[in-house]
């Protein structure tokens, strides 16, 4: 291609994208809000995905004894659990402990107790917590089997819970993604399609005297990815602007709960954004071309 | 250099626009197809360059077998034709230098070779003068020039005129067949549809006639035969 064919593509695009101006902001917003969408989406699967991680790495082995458990075969225990590999720590959890606890958490209705009586039906417990996840599963069986072990429990289901949601969050995230990308190459080529039909004679014209189908479609195309390319612009912008001043909510409000930093999160996010919104802009024109090229 | 061999077209629907058309043109030739409206003209025309492909039978142009042809070789085959319409066919919003200088951007010239071809023909069509001018500020004789003008820009071996007068009055008429002889006489073959008798008629060149899809009539100096 030359660089007076270069030139001659870059000039039509222009002109092209001025003349249907209305248009062509109607389709940049459009872009732009369906990309803001989608990222604000791919960040909150981001997120989740984390969090459901960070909390897998966080569990710890909650071991019940059983009530008839004297203090040697707990001290017993204590040491076996401390000599098991991968154990990096054995917190015990005395009955009384427990049942402070318990108190704690029912805050002000305390009164409930008393239907207690004297009786704390609170087991003793250790809270054994493991240097590397994958080792739960493996040592939480052979810990219920030692002696004067009642059960041995880890979070599973809160980490199992988390993991579901972000199968979910995937699935839809997929259905999401492909929907939204339909949508916005919908817009898209509707657009270019007005424009098209706007200039059905040029492209008419330039088919009798002998443009080859890329040379009429590459002006389109061009214009199709500029649409889109700035749609992703105002997009990025607002996620990143975005999710920067959710972050510092976040850490002045609900500090325990793990966040993804910005960088290089966003960067991947956005450069994602910009291929797809560039990507999609091309294929729209693309595709609302083919029907003038039949000549 | 153009043929058809017993070329047939039925379009979807069964209308029969050409039956059985033999025709040979030869290199350098000007021959004018005439023929009432519907007769099959446009279908004719259509033909030559590759529009419309043929239900059956053979049309060969410049040596390209044209039902053989493949659509990537369309736009590379129809560099070597010049079309002219009977509307003219100019984007409005290009003056005359860029609606002619655009068939040669469309083929990738280089800017240079542009712009001296351009000016070239400008002057060939006698309208160089009003090279920055847009096609509404001018006459139709002047529209019809500029697009013989682009037609011709890209030195075409055959040149295709769809009844290149139809809009224009008689005395302009004659100016536009004079520009045609101008590029006849410099070796490219010419095939115009016309309904003007007089003209057909003092050219004295190669009628064909065509009428309900068939050629009635083929005469080397021949007249324009039909009540105009």
């Amino acid at each position: 291609m030359s660089l007076s064919t270069k030139e001659y593509f870059v000039r039509e695009t222009y002109k092209s994208i001025r003349r249907n101006g209305l248009m062509s902001v109607a389709s940049v917003s459009t872009v732009a809000l369906s990309l803001l969408v989608l990222g604000m989406f791919l960040l909150l699967f981001l997120n989740t995905n984390n969090l459901a991680q960070y909390l897998e790495s966080q569990v710890q082995i909650t071991v019940y004894m059983q009530d008839e458990a004297d203090d040697s075969v707990l001290e017993n225990t204590r040491v076996q659990l401390e000599g098991m590999p991968g154990v990096k720590k054995v917190t015990a959890v005395t009955k009384d402990e427990a049942l402070e606890r318990f108190k704690e958490r029912l805050g002000e209705q305390q009164n409930l107790l008393n239907a207690l009586g004297t009786d704390n039906p609170f087991p003793y417990s250790f809270e054994v917590e493991v240097d590397a996840p994958e080792r739960i599963a493996e040592l939480t069986p052979q810990i219920g089997d030692m002696e004067g072990v009642e059960t041995a429990k880890f979070g599973q289901e809160v980490v199992e819970q988390l993991f579901q949601i972000t199968k979910i969050l995937r699935v839809g995230g997929v259905v999401l993604v492909v929907l939204l990308a339909f949508a916005t190459l919908f817009i898209i080529a509707n657009t270019i399609r007005l424009t098209v039909f706007a200039r059905r004679r040029e492209v008419n014209i330039m088919k009798y005297v002998g443009a080859t189908d890329w040379f009429i479609r590459w002006p389109f195309m061009l214009e199709g990815m500029t649409l889109g390319f700035f749609g992703s612009l105002i997009s990025i912008l607002v996620i990143n602007i975005s999710y920067s001043a959710l972050l510092s909510r976040i850490y002045s409000t609900l500090a325990f709960l793990p966040m993804l930093p910005p960088y290089p999160m966003l960067l991947y996010v956005d450069l994602f954004i910009i291929i797809s919104g560039t990507a999609i802009g091309a294929a729209g024109s693309y595709v609302s071309l083919r029907k003038f090229l039949r000549v | 250099m153009l043929e058809m061999i017993n070329v047939t077209k039925t379009y979807p629907g069964g209308s029969v626009a050409l039956q059985d058309i033999n025709v040979r043109i030869e290199q350098g030739e000007f021959v004018f197809v005439v023929g009432p409206s519907g007769a099959g003209k446009s279908t004719f025309f259509k033909m030559l360059f590759r529009e419309v492909l043929p239900s059956s039978g053979k049309v060969i142009v410049n040596g390209h077998d044209l039902v053989k042809m493949t659509d990537k070789e369309i736009p590379y085959f129809r560099r070597q034709l010049g079309i002219v319409f009977q509307d003219y066919r100019l984007l409005p919003d290009r003056t005359v230098y860029d609606n002619v200088a655009f068939a040669m951007q469309v083929i990738e010239t280089p800017y240079r070779k542009i712009k001296r071809r351009v000016n070239d023909v400008l002057d060939l069509v006698g309208l160089r003068k009003r090279a920055h001018a847009y096609p509404t500020e001018l006459s139709g004789g002047e529209q019809q020039r500029i697009a013989i003008a682009r037609a011709i820009v890209n030195d075409p071996i055959l040149l295709i005129a769809d009844e290149p007068t139809g809009n224009l009055d008689p005395e302009t008429s004659w100016e536009i067949m004079d520009i045609f002889r101008e590029v006849n006489k410099s070796g490219t073959t010419i095939v115009m549809a016309t309904h003007d008798r007089e003209i057909v008629d003092q050219m004295e060149k190669r009628v064909i006639a065509i009428e309900h899809g068939h050629i009635v009539r083929d005469d080397a100096k021949g007249v324009y035969g039909y009540e105009s």
